[in-house]
């Protein structure tokens, strides 16, 4: 198949998963949709799906209008920062074939880790919040070179011991919360503040943005994407994940280090999740609260399954996410449908984009129609020669 | 410590592990069996949760708890059925179609309850905790004569209905497997499914059948942790009980007494961790040790299983009684 | 040529008339074949591999459709469009790769599909238990209800495989390589329960190309090449040399320009290989030979006798109980595979699609699998992508990748083009040794041509080259000095290919001949 024909069967198929997914999403407001008559459930439904759809960046108001609101936007910006080091932690992770789906537990950890460093380590500003930073993603490096060892000298399965990880980061976090450092003044439980000097200082020095808590780490995560991208396909470790991803018999055969570079993924994977955690935590807060694991991690997955394991697509899927996610917390505002929906919409979007043989049948048309234009080109030509 | 000891050396602590055990040696059934098939379902996580959910309602509208049991095992197995589809019609990865039942879960459940509730009651609730009595959940049966056994009694008498049937399962699922003409087809077709379909045997259909039983112990599990452990369904209550039955399947050596002992060594776990906040312990302590006791136990189950393989391998390598 | 047919004209119970079988590749795997089966005889249907044995029987068997001709069985011409129909036929197939379940019984292996019950849900073990002793008695098929699949040695495993027709009422058996698991003494016992089904009326068809365990058991026997019988002969009447001629010859010579090797000094040393494998069945037997410098190297034989295992120890697929492998002095055996690459070892490996290939890479990413961290290739941190641009370009240029781009993925490439990547990345790292596992299987004539060229090429530029074909031509043709392997051993050495007939290769390759412990020891230059 053309290259052409190839993305645009790529970008159809992207389209109307998307589509389903929104139709299962309207079905669902308008079930839940307030109103007694058909008319009025259609109404709300309609209400619910302008907010949905629109309202992440516009405002709806009766006296102007339409308004665009960069607010809003930069709310999205700001909410995809810890999605974007989830997903690219998970693209790397996937990509060598290793389902570990630690990036959940991860994350928690690496801004615990960070927020530790926040508040105990003396050191100059902006220094201090790199250092937090790199603490924080190397912190769970470490962590996943449990499961990574254990699956290439064991064959342990990876996923079973990153999803038990996940939940021993947790309580662990919690037990060292609750007896040791926990700022027994607070009514919740929350750790002490951080040092100024480890504050990220936000993106924009502007009163309106700086509410929605956008800070430089918009700019490291957009960095880090970059940075991704370059090891993934131009690098030879980054080349080395993708072969054995593909093809690991092929891989040893041809010479490369299998075990030490599937362990080498789970350790990349590990700190990106960790320093995503670290971003987030000292963009966005000043002491350390979280009492559970945060769902990056599984948004993170999506977010990877979307971008196709490419890092150059992750921010245009979690920026997607992030939209959906503030359209449905907006329609629980003002149309009063539940925001949960976000969990359904994701998880019927991200089957579909799974699905290999979704849409095989048309895939297969594009097939050959590509190999009879070919032959018939072929054809034209030897008859025009 | 010796305080603590004796707060475990009672009947009530031994009843709470047979308790808290039921629903994961539900959900390890539920492994074994689509592992003897030939594939895993990692979605039981979120099976599980959505057959709380279901049971817990439909116990409520139809004001008995019997039609709440058989809707949670129903929305196991159509649940199932559909994750079948996906992964046997349209080839997605099974794994990823369990990834993304477990994600729909979470915020799924909580959606269609506060939906559901509205709807019908005029008020969106977020647990049905408030609507749930004592008689719509399943109740709890307290055997003659074995109640009169000093601590004995108090261990196995007086548990829920679903607790007795859980252990019964055990024993029926090994029957089912070793003893039916079902479970030699489960077990051919995990193996070698070209040997069964070379004789006739139909692999789709024994998939579909071992992941819809699969998605049957799910709703008898979810609706044991909605209808039993507590009284109504509440957000997360699962709490990650259908990965440790992924971890009791493989330390229980894919068998159906072993996942039942390695589902007790978790209920164990949970039950101290419970008991250490009774003794002003933090429950944050006792909480990961089950996790980490998995981890613990693959790895061990990993080091015999390759210290097996190397004594094979090194009998075949001297050339044991090798002739031309 | 003698067609075989009793004087009173027996009615034949199969009977299989001008089949021909192309695939949708265009090769021919069967043309205009004719087969019958008379019943109650044991027929031995021979050739080497790709001969088209397997598919013929395939056909019989339900499992592949013939493009034309006709089957008839006991007088009734059938459409056997599926195994079911076959077996619903009496037919009934012993498959070379058995299809047990290994956890399971015996009893159990043999009532599948066919499960006998009590209460109507149980399994009636004490009844599949005596159905398979009836049927282990009635045909002197020694097993084991009870034991375990997975417990019990390949002799019988095999035994349950038959028993597993008979149960289902074949009275036609067709048995596909059936001795190329056993040891000789399991051989011996199978052949006991041939000639008991035999006695029994059975019929069976022995798929083999073993001469003497054929002329020992056989009554009849069909010799196919290239995918046309060869004619049908009643094995008495025959004599062995007369069945080699038949079996293994060239229909066409191939002859390939090249100029005579001057070969140097030796850059792969084999010496006593020996292993055993998992079913004890020792398959390399005291091997040792030298590769030189500037000389190809072949190594012919029928399939199975070792070839693919010797393969396996030079590139650490596998090691072998005892022996040495040096390149250069240094011992490769059990070395990791990036090392070996290191030392100048480069394999073009048998199944390009499992290990050559990464199917959804691109071209350009399969081509430089094996120099990814290359100095030239690489700037610092990153890749050289102008560097490596070129080098994909160059390769794909000098080895006439036909693509559209070096974008394209490897795997939509045609058979020919694939294993044209696979050698462009193998031959082009400055190898001191190539291993060519059969280099030209299954791809189109073009290819063909171009590898075979290339390889000489590359000998008489002072590489050495291990050529291991079943390809009689390409074997016969390209080397300029020949092992031929037969049960594990190394058969014959030749020093120089030129004057050698198919009558004498076939001798060796099919076990008729054996040469001297000292003209064997020429195979080694030290």
């Amino acid at each position: 198949m053309t290259r052409k024909r190839q993305l645009r069967f790529t970008i159809i198929r992207s389209l109307v998963a998307i589509l389903i997914a929104l139709l299962v999403a309207t079905i669902l407001i308008f079930i839940s949709a307030s109103g007694a008559t058909f008319q009025a459930k259609l109404e709300a439904t309609r209400e619910a799906l302008k907010q949905m759809l629109a309202g992440p960046v516009f405002r709806f108001s009766k006296k102007n209008g339409i308004a665009f609101e960069a607010k809003r936007l930069a709310d999205i910006f700001a909410a995809m920062i810890p999605t974007v080091f989830t997903g690219l932690s998970v693209c790397v992770m996937f990509s060598a074939n290793q389902f570990n789906l630690g990036a959940e537990g991860g994350i928690l950890l690496g801004a615990f880790v960070s927020a530790m460093a926040a508040i105990y380590l003396p050191l100059p500003a902006g220094l201090h919040a790199v250092v937090a930073v790199l603490l924080g993603g190397l912190a769970v490096a470490l962590v996943m070179l449990l499961p990574a060892l254990l699956k290439t000298k064991l064959d342990v399965s990876e996923m079973v011991c990153s999803l038990m990880l996940n939940y021993i980061i947790m309580y662990i976090i919690k037990f060292v919360m609750n007896t040791y450092l926990a700022d027994k003044t607070r009514g919740s439980i929350q750790s002490f503040p951080f040092r100024e000097s480890a504050a990220i200082p936000p993106l924009v020095d502007n009163p309106v943005f700086s509410g929605a808590k956008l800070s430089w780490g918009f700019a490291v995560a957009l960095i880090a994407v970059v940075l991704c991208g370059l090891f993934m396909y131009r690098s030879r470790w980054g080349y080395a994940i993708r072969m054995i991803g593909i093809n690991q018999d092929f891989a040893k055969y041809s010479g490369m280090k299998v075990g030490a570079v599937i362990v080498l993924s789970q350790l990349l994977g590990g700190f990106l999740a960790g320093a995503g955690g670290g971003i987030e935590m000292l963009g966005r807060y000043d002491t350390f609260t979280w009492t559970a694991l945060p769902g990056y991690g599984w948004t993170g997955i999506t977010i990877a399954i979307l971008a196709g394991n490419n890092p150059y697509m992750v921010p245009l899927a979690a920026f997607f996410m992030a939209y959906l996610s503030k359209g449905c917390d907006l329609m629980a505002t003002y149309a009063k449908v539940p925001a949960q929906l976000i969990s359904i919409v994701q998880g019927v979007i991200f089957l579909f984009f799974a699905a290999e043989q979704f849409l095989s049948g048309y895939r297969q048309k594009l097939v050959v129609k590509s190999a009879q234009e070919e032959i018939a080109l072929a054809q034209a030509r030897k008859e025009g020669a | 410590m010796l305080n603590f000891l004796k707060i475990l050396a009672t009947p009530e602590f031994f009843f709470s592990i047979l308790r808290i055990s039921a629903p994961i040696i539900f959900a390890t059934l539920a492994a074994i069996v689509v592992e003897k098939a030939g594939f895993a379902n990692i979605g039981l996580e979120g099976l599980m949760m959505f057959s709380a959910l279901a049971g817990s309602l439909v116990s409520y509208y139809a004001g008995s708890w019997v039609w709440g049991l058989l809707a949670a095992l129903a929305t196991g197995v159509v649940m199932s059925l559909v994750m079948g589809f996906f992964a046997f019609r349209l080839k997605t990865d099974i794994i990823l179609v369990g990834i993304a039942v477990n994600m729909m879960g979470s915020g799924g459940t909580l959606f269609l309850c506060k939906v559901i509730t509205n709807l019908t009651l005029g008020n969106a609730m977020a647990s049905t905790t408030g609507l749930i009595t004592r008689s719509l959940c399943i109740p709890d049966i307290a055997i003659p004569i074995i109640n009169k056994i000093p601590f004995l009694g108090g261990v196995l008498s007086g548990h829920n209905l679903l607790t007795y049937l859980s252990f019964i399962f055990v024993a029926l699922t090994s029957v089912m497997l070793y003893k039916t003409s079902l479970g030699l087809n489960i077990r051919s077709v995990g193996e070698n499914p070209n040997a069964a379909a070379s004789v006739g045997v139909s692999v789709l259909r024994i998939k579909y059948i071992a992941i819809a039983f699969s998605g049957l112990m799910s709703g008898f599990g979810g609706a044991f942790m909605s209808m039993a452990y507590a009284q109504g369904w509440s957000l997360d209550m699962v709490s990650g009980r259908g990965f440790i039955a992924l971890a009791a399947q493989a330390m229980g050596g894919g068998e159906c007494l072993g996942g039942m002992l390695s589902a007790l060594v978790f209920g164990f776990a949970q039950a101290l961790g419970i008991k250490f906040s009774a003794v002003g312990l933090d429950s944050n302590l006792a909480s990961p040790i089950p996790y980490a006791v998995t981890i613990i136990g693959l790895v061990v189950f990993a080091l015999v299983r390759a210290s097996r393989a190397k004594k094979r391998h090194s009998a075949a390598a001297l050339g044991k009684g090798a002739r031309k | 040529m003698p067609d075989g047919k009793a004087p009173g004209g027996e009615a034949f119970v199969v009977q299989m008339k001008g089949i021909t079988k192309v695939y949708s590749n265009g090769v021919a795997a069967n043309q205009g074949v004719d087969f019958n089966l008379r019943r109650g005889e044991i027929h031995a249907l021979m050739g080497e591999n790709g001969a088209g044995k397997s598919t013929l029987m395939k056909m019989l068997f339900g499992m592949e459709q013939p493009t034309s001709g006709e089957i008839i069985v006991n007088g009734e011409k059938l459409e056997l469009t599926s195994p079911a129909v076959a077996i619903a036929h009496g037919i009934g197939m012993v498959h070379q790769h058995f299809m047990l379940v290994p956890s399971l019984s015996v009893a159990e292996n043999m009532v599948l599909g066919m499960v006998p019950r009590k209460s109507g849900l149980f399994i009636d073990r004490a009844k599949a238990i005596e159905i398979t002793r009836e049927y282990s008695e009635r045909f002197n098929l020694r097993v084991e209800p009870e034991a375990k699949v997975m417990d019990i040695p390949v002799g019988m495993k095999q035994k349950v495989e038959i028993l597993k027709a008979l149960v289902r009422g074949a009275k036609i058996l067709i048995m596909d390589e059936p001795t190329a698991v056993l040891t000789s003494q399991e051989t011996a016992e199978l052949f006991v329960e041939l000639k008991h089904l035999k006695a029994q009326g059975y019929t069976i068809v022995f798929i083999s190309h073993k001469l003497n365990e054929i002329m020992e058991i056989t009554d009849r026997l069909t010799i196919m090449r290239k995918g046309r019988s060869m004619g049908v002969y009643n094995t008495k009447d025959v004599t062995k040399e007369e069945i080699s001629r038949l079996m293994v010859g060239r229909d066409v010579v191939l002859t390939v320009q090249k100029d005579r090797a001057v070969p140097g000094e030796s850059v792969l040393r084999v010496r006593s290989l020996e292993y055993v494998n998992d079913w004890n069945k020792k398959m390399l037997d005291d091997i040792s030979f030298d590769v030189r410098r500037g000389e190809i190297l072949g190594i012919a034989g029928v399939e199975g006798n070792g070839q693919k295992e010797l393969v396996d120890m030079l590139f650490n697929f596998n090691t072998p109980n005892s022996g040495t492998v040096t390149v250069n002095g240094t011992s490769i055996l059990g070395m990791p595979q990036q090392k070996i690459r290191e030392l100048g070892v480069s394999l073009v490996p048998e199944d390009r699609m499992l290990f050559g290939i990464a199917a959804s890479a691109s071209i350009e990413e399969n081509v430089i699998s094996d120099r990814a961290g290359a100095k030239r290739l690489n700037n610092g941190p990153l890749f050289n992508m102008k560097a490596i641009h070129e080098e994909a370009d160059r390769l794909i240029k000098e080895y006439t990748v036909l693509c559209k781009s070096r974008s394209q993925h490897v795997g939509m490439l045609s058979g020919g083009n694939i294993q044209k990547v696979v050698v462009a990345r193998e031959f082009s790292n400055n190898p001191v040794l190539i291993l060519a596992d059969q280099p030209t299987r299954g791809i189109d004539v073009g290819a063909t041509e171009f590898i075979r060229k290339k390889l000489v090429e590359l000998s008489r530029s002072g590489i050495a080259v291990l050529l291991v074909s079943a390809d009689l031509n390409e074997v016969m043709e390209l080397s300029d000095s020949l092992i031929v392997m037969h049960n594990g051993k190394i058969a014959a050495y030749f020093d120089d290919t030129a004057g050698l007939t198919d009558e004498m290769m076939g001798e060796y390759m099919l076990g008729l001949k054996q040469q001297t412990e000292a003209e064997i020891r020429r195979a080694c230059h030290d």
